[in-house]
């Protein structure tokens, strides 16, 4: 079972380092926000510039990590229709082991992805110590850990991989402006407050940024609770879709189930 | 349910009994009774739709039946699933590698979905490379290999566990013929050290190579036998007519005492002594002939007058498969 988790992340790993441009063009993203976002915005903000510059790094780490772990789990919409995953299926592997094999590749993607980021904290106006850093590290680890296990969840119930981006685009925006990644959560009005409290990406980032600037505005306590659970429940949900339905992964069919 | 004693079982690589499959209203398999001893080299043919690819996912453990049981080297295909699975490899019609990756990387993959070490999957990649032949292009990616080197790495990926029985589904689907032959080199080598083969295929002369054929049509085997035996239950040649009217020759044909294959759409005749008896035909006939074959039976000749129908099913003309297939 462990071999069989080992297999999958090996496999995920291989084929993303064959696309390893994406790392650099994933760059893209976060840095627009940052210099681009983070100027224009900052520059007309209470904060001020560099201020706000140093309060969005973490939004836009948790950008970064979010959207990559998605785009690991597009893979999975992928993998429906090239066949090597018909032999897998036909092995006597547990089909848990395929979705845990996918949260954990789409996390380690991820979270390179974050790291690759990480080294722009300085321009952003940050310095933290090493404590910070390696509080920064294992937050990151658990916010890759959580969108990847979303972004599984999702993709596995997607036939199409024309579909799969718009939805999941669908789900992220929100969860994105309504963590707090951009401003200030204690400004914000009342209703975005009470919605922000259902928003794992909200604690994830609140997370990486108490590591950074030291003020929390959730408990650190609260988040790490949160979003253990939310892992949890979300990876078992995206086993279920694994592992249920009829064995049907017909013969002469291009396309599959992931259902047995 | 007809159990047969223990012994016999461990001679028997595929035992099925009673073994119903109903999509719906439609039942596709109707009680199919099999056994196939180890080390057998099995085919089994049909037309599309006469319940081939269900006999065939049920016993790779790909669907589950609807009645009646089936095992694979003594194992429960739906009890015993995943000891099934530990003991069979399988071959698609459609390719099952990760093309963008090397051969190699493919195989020790596989081995450790299966559970080997990371160690032993290793040393089991570079062992069927070597047998295989594929020590050129393992380390390429396998979009890069020849369309018959990534069948053989189909194949390999198939034998990684060592499997007992080995399930090919039209495995060699649009390769040459060179290619082909390899490949069933290396299948009967497999089956020369005691595995157990059970194919489908399109290609009338590959069937050839199997030890027994199964004829499946409309959900139930219509006949089991070595392909010399199927082919001598048709006795003597076959004579194939093509006229200007052939309702009118088959009418001439009955009349003067030839019995004709009704199944067949074609004018089919059916005679211990083909040579003597169409020169006779040619020049008595009342309706002029446009062309005259006489060849050996095949087995397309055995299914069409067990059934009627082609085996290839109603493909497009100029289809026809194997020797009895194209007469012109």
């Amino acid at each position: 079972m462990i071999r069989g988790i080992y297999a999958i992340v090996i496999l995920d790993l291989k084929r993303a380092w064959l696309d390893r441009a994406r790392l650099v063009a994933g760059l893209a993203q976060p840095l627009l926000y940052l210099f681009v976002l983070g100027a224009g915005l900052g520059a007309s903000s209470q904060q001020g510039a560099v201020e706000y510059k140093k309060y969005i790094f973490p939004g836009v780490l948790g950008l970064s990590l979010l959207f990559s772990a998605a785009f690991a789990a597009i893979v999975i919409v992928f993998d429906r229709q090239i066949g090597f995953f018909k032999a897998v299926l036909v092995s006597p592997l547990p089909r848990y082991a395929i979705a845990y094999g996918k949260i954990t590749s789409g996390a380690i993607q991820a979270f390179v992805q974050g790291v690759i980021v990480l080294p722009f904290a300085p321009l952003a106006g940050i310095s933290m110590s090493f404590g910070s850093l390696i509080q920064l590290i294992l937050s990151m680890f658990i916010a890759s850990l959580t969108f990847s296990a979303l972004g599984v969840a999702v993709a596995s119930r997607f036939k199409s991989a024309t579909v799969f981006p718009i939805v999941s685009n669908a789900i992220l925006m929100p969860m994105f402006f309504l963590s707090g990644a951009l401003y200030p959560l204690k400004n914000a009005p009342h209703w975005m407050q009470v919605a922000t409290h259902f928003d794992p990406v909200a604690y994830a980032v609140d997370l990486m940024r108490g590591s950074i600037l030291g003020v929390f505005y959730f408990p650190p306590a609260l988040s790490i609770t949160v979003l253990v659970l939310f892992v949890s429940t979300v990876s078992w949900s995206a086993v279920s879709v694994f592992k249920r339905g009829e064995d049907d992964s017909s013969l002469g069919a291009t396309q599959f189930n992931w259902r047995r | 349910m007809a159990n047969d004693n223990s012994l016999t079982d461990d001679l028997l690589a595929v035992h099925v009994n009673g073994l119903t499959k109903n999509y719906g209203q439609t039942q596709a398999l109707k009680g199919i009774d099999l056994s196939i001893k180890k080390g057998e080299l099995f085919a089994l043919l049909g037309p599309n739709g006469a319940g081939k690819t269900t006999l065939f996912s049920i016993l790779a453990t790909l669907r589950s039946p609807s009645a009646g049981f089936a095992t694979v080297l003594g194992k429960d295909v739906v009890k015993d699933r995943d000891a099934v699975r530990q003991s069979m490899g399988i071959v698609f019609q459609e390719p099952a590698i990760e093309k963008r990756l090397t051969g190699r990387d493919n195989l020790e993959l596989m081995g450790l979905f299966y559970g080997l070490s990371i160690s032993k999957s290793k040393v089991r990649a570079t062992e069927l490379i070597t047998s295989l032949g594929l020590e050129e292009g393992a380390d390429r990616p396998a979009e890069r290999l020849s369309g018959g080197q990534r069948r053989k790495l189909e194949l390999a990926r198939a034998l990684v566990t060592d499997p007992g029985i080995l399930f090919l589904d039209e495995a060699t689907l649009g390769l040459d013929v060179d290619a082909r032959r390899a490949f069933w080199g290396h299948i009967k080598g497999l089956t020369e050290s005691g595995r157990t083969v059970f194919f489908t295929t399109h290609y009338m002369e590959e069937a050839e190579v199997a030890d027994r054929i199964a004829l499946i049509d409309a959900g139930n085997i219509v006949a089991l036998d070595t392909p010399r035996a199927l082919k001598s239950r048709l006795g003597g040649g076959v004579i194939r007519l093509s006229t200007e009217d052939d309702v009118k020759a088959k009418a001439w044909l009955i009349e003067h005492g030839y019995t004709t294959e009704s199944h067949s759409k074609e004018l089919m005749l059916i005679h211990p002594d083909p040579a003597s008896v169409v020169p006779e035909l040619m020049r008595n006939l009342n309706v002029k002939v446009q062309r005259v074959e006489v060849h050996e039976p095949s087995l397309e000749d055995v299914f069409i007058t067990l059934t009627g129908r082609k085996l290839a099913g109603e493909t497009p003309a100029g289809e026809g498969r194997g020797k009895g297939g194209k007469w012109s």
